[in-house]
């Protein structure tokens, strides 16, 4: 089964790509309109919880987004990030996330043409993956 | 923000370097460690010739040219420390220009910023007495005119250039005392470094091997292709007939970093002038923190009491040494410690709160439960 238009959250940090005028009033990315960026101080702040309710909401596809690995401006943050994700340092990703659904990058302020390279793809991978079980309590009450 | 597209130029270099070096191996995301390989090459390098120099003014020059001429693997070392004390200033001066041009030289980061400038100072001071030591005619010039310009400055130049001379001239006790300089401010420089990381974090302060390795090769094979010479003395018996410092030098670094007073003050600009610009360019790095605005108006993580278990996690992750674990005394909870922010020190980075498991610590410019109703509110609109 595949996915028609995945809709992808990116939670990223507000150092490292700069999306100014890449982002429509909704703040969903021009080149790739099913994908909404959230805006983190840094990518060390964005909890694995975070990542889950998106998936758990009905996201297709998740992703942190922080600065290149070496350049955190808060020194640690992304290596920090990337750890939780693959699972190395508390609080980690629930073993039970899809890993397919959740991806991280590390780009700088000037990346952006490799991020929307990246995201592209992301959401060309997760056309073939199934649609997501919304398991939020918010939405089954509806 | 000025910064802005100091900024951009470094990130757009760095992009460049990536492609170069590989992610991993970025000399720039390296920036503070690299200045510490090369304090290690000079120590190590400069053991040697410590241990041939004669701090006379009869033999200085001898010995140098001992060293340079006599002594097997002498120039080679001589060299290594030559080209390594301008790779030290070289990459300070990076150092410095990428936490400035990056935004990483104010608020919660003013002590690395201070202790940097006189970490600055420190490296200046040891290369110019390590240049004087040489005590070939360029050295003999260059001493009498920096004595000559210190004795300038206002108040208290007279004391100043008689404390750095070891009299009121030059004499066998003023190579003691540059070689004072050259060896025991190191050792000030070591505690400045305590100082400088105090507030850090696991500071970054060795270069991966894989570059640590290059640049060691990189050193040494350059040493040996061009091994340093040694200028002549003529002058020896009067130091004070020698020739000004007008010719630029073969040696860029030394006209750059050390001469350039002294060419100034040779071309007849005013000596309190020349002192003035010396004594602005530190004076100037110390303001420029306060130039900007605050970015962060004085916010600081949040502790909320009742949830945290005092798990340390925060702790741990914090960057910048912002958080200590208290006793939290008998409070009812079966917790022993809590997370305490020193406002001071915070960052308002938010790294805490991606630490915390327990929903017990929030930044108050991104509050955990909005970033998740956003989240939500993304999903439910579709
Ligand atoms: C002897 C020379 C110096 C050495 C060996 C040195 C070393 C270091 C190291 C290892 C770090 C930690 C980097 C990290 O882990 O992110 C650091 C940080 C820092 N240094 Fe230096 N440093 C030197 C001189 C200077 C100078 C001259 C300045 C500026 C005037 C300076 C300003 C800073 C600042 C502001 C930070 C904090 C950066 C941040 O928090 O991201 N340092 N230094
Ligand atoms: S991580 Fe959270 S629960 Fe643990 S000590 Fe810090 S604030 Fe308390
Ligand atoms: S926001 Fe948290 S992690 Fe960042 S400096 Fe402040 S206390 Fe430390």
């Amino acid at each position: 089964m595949t996915t028609e238009n995945p809709k992808l959250i990116g939670l990223v940090c507000e150092r490292s790509v700069d999306f100014k005028g890449h982002l429509d009033d909704e703040g969903n990315m021009l080149d790739h309109p099913s994908v909404k960026i959230i805006r983190v101080p840094c990518s060390g702040q964005i909890q694995p919880v975070m990542l889950e309710t998106a998936l758990k909401n009905g996201a297709n596809g998740t992703f942190a987004l922080g600065c290149r690995m070496g350049d955190c401006h808060y020194r640690e943050g992304n290596k920090f990030c990337r750890d939780r994700l693959i699972g190395k340092r508390m609080p980690k990703l629930k073993p039970s996330v899809d890993k397919r659904r959740v991806q991280g990058y590390w780009l700088s302020a000037v990346e952006y043409d490799k991020l929307s390279e990246l995201v592209g793809q992301f959401v060309e991978d997760c056309k073939s993956l199934p649609a997501p079980e919304v398991k939020s309590t918010a939405k089954a009450a509806k | 923000m000025y910064t802005e597209p100091l900024q951009n130029a470094t990130l757009w270099l760095e992009r460049g370097l990536n492609k170069l070096f590989s992610q991993k191996y970025n000399p720039f995301y390296y920036h503070g460690a690299l200045p510490n390989f090369f304090i290690w090459a000079l120590f190590i390098s400069g053991l040697l010739l410590f241990a041939y120099y004669q701090p006379t003014l009869a033999t200085a020059y001898a010995s140098v040219r001992y060293i340079t001429y006599e002594l097997p693997f002498g120039n080679l070392f001589r060299s290594i420390h030559r080209y390594a004390s301008d790779g030290m200033m070289i990459f300070v001066i990076l150092h410095m220009f990428r936490v400035w041009f990056t935004d990483r030289y104010r608020e919660y980061r003013i002590v690395p910023w201070v202790t940097g400038v006189v970490l600055l100072i420190i490296t200046f001071i040891v290369g110019l007495s390590g240049y004087l030591l040489i005590w070939d005619q360029e050295a003999v010039t260059l001493a009498n005119m920096t004595f000559n310009l210190v004795g300038k400055t206002p108040f208290v130049g007279a004391a100043l250039a008689e404390a750095l001379m070891a009299g009121k001239m030059i004499t066998d006790y003023t190579l003691t005392r540059m070689m004072f300089l050259h060896l025991g401010i190191p050792l000030f420089m070591m505690f400045m470094l305590w100082l400088h990381y105090l507030r850090i974090t696991r500071p970054v302060s060795e270069p991966p091997l894989a570059l640590v390795v290059m640049l060691s090769g990189v050193l040494f094979l350059f040493s040996a292709a061009f091994p340093v010479e040694l200028g002549v003395l003529t002058n020896m018996s009067d130091p004070a007939a020698a020739p000004l410092l007008t010719a630029v030098s073969p040696n860029v670094y030394f006209d750059l970093l050390y001469a350039w007073p002294q060419y100034l003050a040779a071309h007849n600009v005013a000596p309190l002038l020349v002192v003035l610009l010396v004594i602005a360019v530190p004076v100037g790095l110390l303001i420029l923190p306060y130039l900007q605005k605050k970015a962060l108006r004085d916010q600081f993580a949040v502790v909320t009491r009742e949830n945290c278990t005092g798990c340390s996690l925060c702790y741990n992750d914090c960057p910048y040494e912002a958080i200590e674990m208290v006793d939290r005394g008998n409070d009812g909870t079966r917790f022993k410690r809590l997370a305490v922010v020193d406002p001071g020190r915070c960052a308002n980075c938010g790294l805490c709160v991606g630490a915390c498991a327990f929903k017990a610590i929030e930044i108050p410019r991104r509050d955990t439960n909005n970033v998740l109703a956003e989240i939500e509110a993304a999903l439910t609109v579709s």
